[in-house]
């Protein structure tokens, strides 16, 4: 047992704190929150140079494969930022879908570009009846010939706004199991409307007739579900140490806070009502930091059970973000809702990403099916 | 990051060590039963036996050091054993020794050489069973009010007092106390902990009825003693620590009762009761019902968090790590999360969680006894309050210098 960082995690974690430190300081991230699009491809740029594009990403395929708990590293310290953007939409979740799913042939000439950030993948899954269960997907591809015409509507879709490439979740007509089809942002027919409102980075997604070729079709018509089941819940986690970096920041802020603030001629961190939030606070930090961590590890080391870990960790952290942020709003009172002072970056964000890949309560149904309760 | 804790080949071998030794000296007899408070005096004298025979091991306290008994072994060999142990239903060590677990490690870093030969090998070998005495009457969470004294006079101390709170069923050969040396003294600076031989003239036991043991495993456990003590002479040598300077040494025991050092029994009920659940008693199969399932679910994450943070600590202290608010956070977890489940069982199991009757218990009573241990735990080892405050002390919530965890070598 060993549950320190190795020297490898060691040094993401420390060139990604400088990076949020040094780049993505508070005005560069309340630019981002409020006009992501704009700012996002110089970033990009940065993201692929250090080679993050890649980590998630095994070497026969262009990336550097790394282990999911580097991959963690790197996604705890990009959620102190919190550091917003596509890299875990593309580069670990449309990644490990393609791994799972795709053919030989599509993995060599998708993979290699994702990991160099040339192309950038949004997973358009969700819609009207929204759900991340497969009998939730109701858009049905056509048949035309040896291609595909595709029309519909995706919602909450997140990324789509800086992606290069979807990778569309559907059914075809006449036929019964999904199908994933690769299409690109810009062609014709596809439309990608973000949606304003107390959330981060998603859209609606509108296919009008898009025609796709019968080689976008990813992998095996109709069977789908697996690969994409399985690239899901091996992303969890990463998603979860997303969320475990921004319930430390706000940890450390509140923190702080409680022991700068002056009421009542002493330090507010003094009264055992606000030590309680921070208590509160820490707890939810823990819970979400060591269930993902484990997961990590049993995904590594292909421990039994992974899949079990992987709910019981986004069940947790989804959770936990959102009550983190609450208790530090507690602490925080006025100040803490002022946009400038950047609190809220991380309530949005808790918020956002709470439903993203399924709710606790879908973690808890699936756990109940893991745990062998449903007979 | 490893979390796995029995693969190396070396601990293999180890596991099959144990294993071996264990059916071979696991005395003959040795029943388990729910409530531990319900085992009669055989069952503790079994489990002192087994008891000696790990110490001569060293296995009893296999993390303390060979020179005084122990083993010097690693968090994953201790893990091995204490495995091994759970496995057969016994726990490390295998009877109730409170003044042993917290006692020893605290002499280890605050007694002189003399001391520590004294008094560790006995321990770590089984020979004795010790109790601590902290709390009394007019003193709980406010441990620094003790009003127990134990006065020099020659070579002795001579100690007039009450404690309570005290150990377990079927008695101790020792005690490990803490006493005011300096009745005018500035409070947290008139404290001592000394070692008492529990044979003296002057002591007297008389049992307390609680609840429940309060997660106290072992024979007996259970069972709560107020302890008298009436001109009792101590001789001088078995002061530790320093004459007044008993605050200091109780930032160690305290830390390792406060859960510094992560325990690694979990709860088996927990999977225990999911187990039952999914089984059809009484021509119902619990699990079927949609709102049971759910309770089930989140009962099972509640269990894995105070899982995570036991096996957080236990590699925390075991591995020197530097640790703040850690303990009192398990400690805590461990005693909401244990409640908040038991109640969760309730919900779910209905009256049928609230019988130890032969026809109708489910698991032998094992879903009352939870019922009632998980409230008896709220207070061992600190409040849920006490615990809040130590975190937020260990935090520095206050702006100052956070506060550092006691010394554990």
């Amino acid at each position: 047992m060993d549950l320190s960082l190795n020297e490898t995690q060691q040094l993401i974690q420390d060139s990604t704190k400088d990076f949020v430190k040094g780049a993505c300081d508070r005005d560069v991230l309340l630019k981002l929150d409020t006009a992501p699009t704009d700012i996002m491809p110089r970033y990009w740029k940065q993201f692929s140079d250090m080679g993050w594009t890649g980590m998630a990403i095994p070497e026969a395929y262009g990336g550097s494969g790394n282990e999911l708990m580097d991959v963690a590293v790197l996604f705890e310290e990009l959620g102190v930022g919190p550091v917003p953007g596509p890299l875990f939409s593309s580069a670990v979740l449309c990644a490990r879908i393609i791994l799972e799913s795709g053919t030989e042939a599509q993995k060599k000439a998708l993979l290699p570009e994702v990991a160099s950030g040339k192309r950038v993948f949004a997973l358009a899954f969700t819609e009207a009846q929204f759900g991340w269960n497969a009998e939730n997907v109701k858009m049905k591809a056509k048949k035309d010939g040896g291609d595909y015409s595709l029309s519909g509507t995706k919602v909450f879709v997140d990324d789509a706004v800086f992606a290069t490439d979807l990778l569309v979740v559907a059914g075809i007509e006449g036929s019964i199991g999904l199908s994933l089809f690769r299409v690109d942002a810009k062609a014709k027919g596809v439309s990608i409307r973000p949606l304003a409102g107390f959330m981060t980075g998603k859209s609606e997604v509108v296919f009008d007739k898009v025609k796709v070729a019968g080689s976008d079709l990813v992998g095996t018509a109709n069977s789908a579900w697996t690969g994409l089941d399985k690239g899901i819940v091996t992303s969890l986690p990463i998603l979860c140490a997303y969320k475990v970096g921004g319930c430390k920041r706000v940890f450390d802020m509140a923190l702080a806070y409680a022991g700068e603030r002056k009421q009542f001629g002493q330090v507010i961190g003094r009264f055992s009502r606000v030590q309680d939030h921070i208590i509160n606070l820490v707890n939810h930090l823990d819970s979400a930091r060591w269930t993902t961590y484990e997961a990590l590890w049993k995904l590594d080391s292909n421990v039994e059970g992974a899949e079990t870990s992987c709910h019981v960790a986004k069940a947790v952290s989804s959770e936990s973000y959102l009550r983190a942020t609450d208790y530090a709003h507690e602490v925080h009172a006025g100040i803490g809702v002022v946009r400038q002072y950047g609190l809220t970056l991380f309530t949005k964000a808790s918020r956002s990403l709470y439903h993203t890949l399924g709710a606790p309560r879908l973690h808890y149904r699936r756990l109940e099916k893991s745990l062998k309760l449903v007979a | 990051m490893d979390f796995a804790i029995e693969d190396t080949e070396q601990q293999q071998k180890l596991r099959m060590e144990v294993r071996e030794f264990l059916e071979k000296n696991v005395p003959p007899g040795i029943t388990h039963t729910v409530d531990a408070a319900n085992q009669p005096p055989e069952q503790y004298q079994l489990r002192r036996e087994l008891g000696r025979r790990l110490g001569k091991k060293g296995w009893l306290y296999p993390h303390m050091p060979k020179e005084y008994g122990g083993a010097d072994m690693n968090a994953d060999e201790v893990m091995v054993l204490n495995d091994e142990l759970t496995r057969i239903g016994l726990a490390l060590p295998p009877y109730y020794d409170s003044g042993g677990r917290m006692g020893a490690p605290t002499i280890l870093v605050w007694g002189t050489e003399e001391h520590k030969k004294k008094f560790l090998p006995p321990i770590f070998r089984g020979e004795v069973r010790t109790w601590q005495l902290l709390s009394e009457p007019g003193a709980g969470s406010d441990l620094a009010g003790i009003k127990t004294t134990a006065i020099r006079d020659g070579d002795d101390y001579v100690v007039n007092g009450q404690k309570m709170w005290v150990g377990s069923a079927h008695g101790a050969e020792r005690s490990w106390m803490i006493v005011v040396t300096d009745p005018k003294g500035k409070r947290h600076e008139n404290l001592s902990w000394i070692m008492v031989d529990m044979s003296l003239p002057g002591i007297t036991v008389t049992p307390m009825e609680t609840l429940a043991t309060g997660g106290e495993g072992g024979a007996g456990g259970g069972c709560k003693n107020s302890v008298f003590f009436d001109n009792v002479r101590i001789p001088a040598a078995n002061l530790v620590g320093g004459e007044n300077n008993g605050w200091k040494v109780a930032t160690t025991h305290l830390e390792v009762e406060h859960g510094g050092t992560g325990r690694m029994s979990d709860r088996r009920v927990i999977g225990e009761f999911i187990d039952f659940c999914k089984e059809t008693h009484n021509g119902v199969r619990i699990a079927d019902d949609p709102d049971a399932r759910e309770m089930l679910a989140e009962l099972y994450v509640e269990g894995e968090i105070m899982r995570l943070f036991a096996l957080r600590n236990h590699w925390l202290s075991h591995a020197h790590k530097p640790r703040t608010y850690e303990g009192p956070q398990y400690s805590l977890r461990r005693k909401l999360g244990s409640l908040d489940i038991s109640e969760r069982m309730l919900r779910i199991a209905g009256p049928y969680a609230l019988t130890t009757d032969e026809k109708w218990a489910p698991l032998k009573g094992a879903i009352e006894y939870f019922q009632r241990d998980a409230i008896t735990s709220l207070h061992p080892g600190a409040t849920t309050d006490i615990q809040k405050v130590i975190m937020a002390r260990r935090m520095g919530t206050g702006g100052r210098e956070r506060e550092a965890a006691g010394k554990l070598s």
